[in-house]
């Protein structure tokens, strides 16, 4: 850090209002930031109105400095304690009249829509460039042929429109509580999901395929499976939507409504999941392709963290959460 | 024995060092009986075999509070020089196997199969030869940075004494 004089911000209302304070100057609560790590002084704003938020107050440090856009900011009372909120409001913290505030990095941010629309463009886009075997891919032989097997056909379709589904999801239908989160993980998460798609694409649109052993009453029965679950998901994912209006954050128990699907809030917490986990399933009987297999597990593990973890944050803080549900497997998990 | 908070190893670093192990003896030595008359075989069995006394007899001496600066010493300096031998015998080792599990298939799938999967184990010894490259100069001089501060904080203490 280059400043080694805290920089101080007057925020008081009364110098636009000449003459007339709504409030003794001893009333107006100072905040100063400190670096959490080496306690050094970054920013000091006096005269602050008692009732701004976390959120204004990052905007006001991002003043100062403004590599240290809002959200990388993030505040807190204690250096090794949590995160405050952004709508929390100053005054109802347990601060005396000079706030301390303690700020942690917390790197390039980038936001949710972009991450979700990047992760999952990808997978749509690669899995077409070996369904239409695109040269270099298979022997030149087969350059832009066909499959002869029709639940090649069936399976891009599928594969398709389950991404499409979730990119219209992204830009429609999600509310999400975060705007943004560490910039790494679009990374991460886009080598998961393309890296994934690649590989199951690669078997499935192979000219060595082997069409599934019980043919086509299997495809029958997992197409059936996988689509059921696809209108569960898109069926949950408006419902939960509806809990919270626009613009908000607020959290609700989510309940059945009068749409079949979401029935299955009656049995688990994050019903989303389960029919995620039920049409990647179907998509692996449909195919009888061991790597879709292990994505399903890999992508049912994962989501199954997700789901503990979303479970018990309705149950500390909801003490008339209904006891019956279990996370994402009825009963079981 | 980092997890049970019994020695202050961190569990990820551990964990992958006894991976590889396993690796290389059951996965690569005794699956590829023809490697195991080669001299790359004793080069990284000494070398494991010298840490690993070292490093055990680290951790007894330190739960008994009674650590010996040789031990302490042995441990942070021999790994100079095994660490690499290791490193070069699992290397040779693996290297030495590939022809012979190209030639047996050993491992390996193909397709056409009716679950629509291969597995190349040639290529995949491939790959782990090549992942050496970025993770051993890693561990490496993550104990190289160690080393110093730990061997330099001795040397303060025993100033003052």
């Amino acid at each position: 850090m280059s400043l080694l004089i805290p920089e101080k911000i007057s925020l008081s209302s009364a110098s636009s209002s000449p003459g007339r304070c709504p409030f003794p100057t001893a009333e107006y609560p100072e905040v100063e930031i400190l670096d959490a790590k080496t306690r050094e002084k970054l920013c000091f704003l006096d005269k602050v109105e008692p009732h701004a938020t976390i959120a204004e107050i990052k905007n006001l440090f991002t003043k100062t400095h403004p590599q240290w856009y809002p959200a990388r900011q993030s505040l807190r009372l204690d250096p090794k304690g949590k995160s405050l909120k952004d709508e929390d409001v100053l005054q109802k913290l347990p601060v005396g009249t000079t706030a301390t505030l303690y700020f942690r990095d917390l790197g390039a941010q980038i936001s949710w829509v972009t991450v979700f629309l990047t992760e999952y463009a990808g997978p749509l886009f690669i899995y077409l460039l070996f369904y239409f075997r695109v040269p270099f891919i298979y022997g030149h032989k087969y350059d832009f042929t066909s499959s002869r097997h029709t639940v090649v056909h069936l399976a891009c379709i599928c594969h398709s429109f389950h991404y499409v589904k979730r990119l219209l999801e992204t830009l429609f239908v999600h509310r999400f509580s975060h705007g943004t989160m560490p910039l790494r993980n679009i990374f991460k998460n886009c080598t998961y999901y393309w890296g994934f798609a690649a590989w199951m694409a690669y078997y499935i649109n192979h000219p060595l395929y082997t069409p599934p052993t019980y043919g086509a009453q299997q495809v029958k029965l997992a197409l059936a499976i996988f689509v059921i679950c696809q209108l569960g998901n898109f069926s949950i994912h408006m419902a939960l939507r509806d809990l919270r209006p626009a613009g908000s954050k607020t959290r609700k128990i989510p309940y059945p409504t009068k749409n079949p699907f979401t029935w299955l809030f009656l049995l688990v917490s994050c019903p989303n999941y389960t029919y995620e986990v039920g049409s990647w399933i179907g998509f692996a009987i449909m195919t009888q392709c061991l790597p879709v297999a292990l994505f399903s597990l890999v992508g049912f593990t994962q989501m199954t963290i997700w789901a503990k973890g979303k479970h018990r944050s309705y149950l500390k803080e909801f003490r008339d959460y209904p006891p019956l549900r279990m996370p994402i497997i009825p009963f079981l998990l | 024995m980092g997890e049970w908070g019994i020695v202050p190893s961190s569990v990820v670093l551990t964990s992958f060092q006894v991976m590889s192990r396993v690796f290389l003896i059951w996965a690569v030595t005794h699956s590829v009986k023809e490697v195991q008359s080669e001299d790359s075989v004793l080069l990284f069995v000494v070398a494991w075999t010298i840490t690993e006394i070292i490093r055990y007899s680290f951790y007894t001496f330190s739960l008994l509070n009674h650590l010996p600066y040789l031990i302490k010493w042995a441990r942070y300096t021999l790994f100079i020089v095994l660490y690499p031998m290791g490193v070069s015998g699992e290397l040779l080792t693996i290297y030495a196997a590939l022809p012979f599990v190209r030639q047996a298939g050993l491992y390996s799938i193909s397709l056409p199969n009716k679950y629509n999967f291969s597995f190349d184990y040639y290529a995949f010894l491939i790959l782990i030869m090549i992942s050496y490259i970025p993770i051993f100069p890693q561990l490496y001089f993550h104990m190289i940075h160690q080393r110093r501060k730990i061997l330099s904080h001795t040397e303060e203490h025993k100033k003052f004494e």
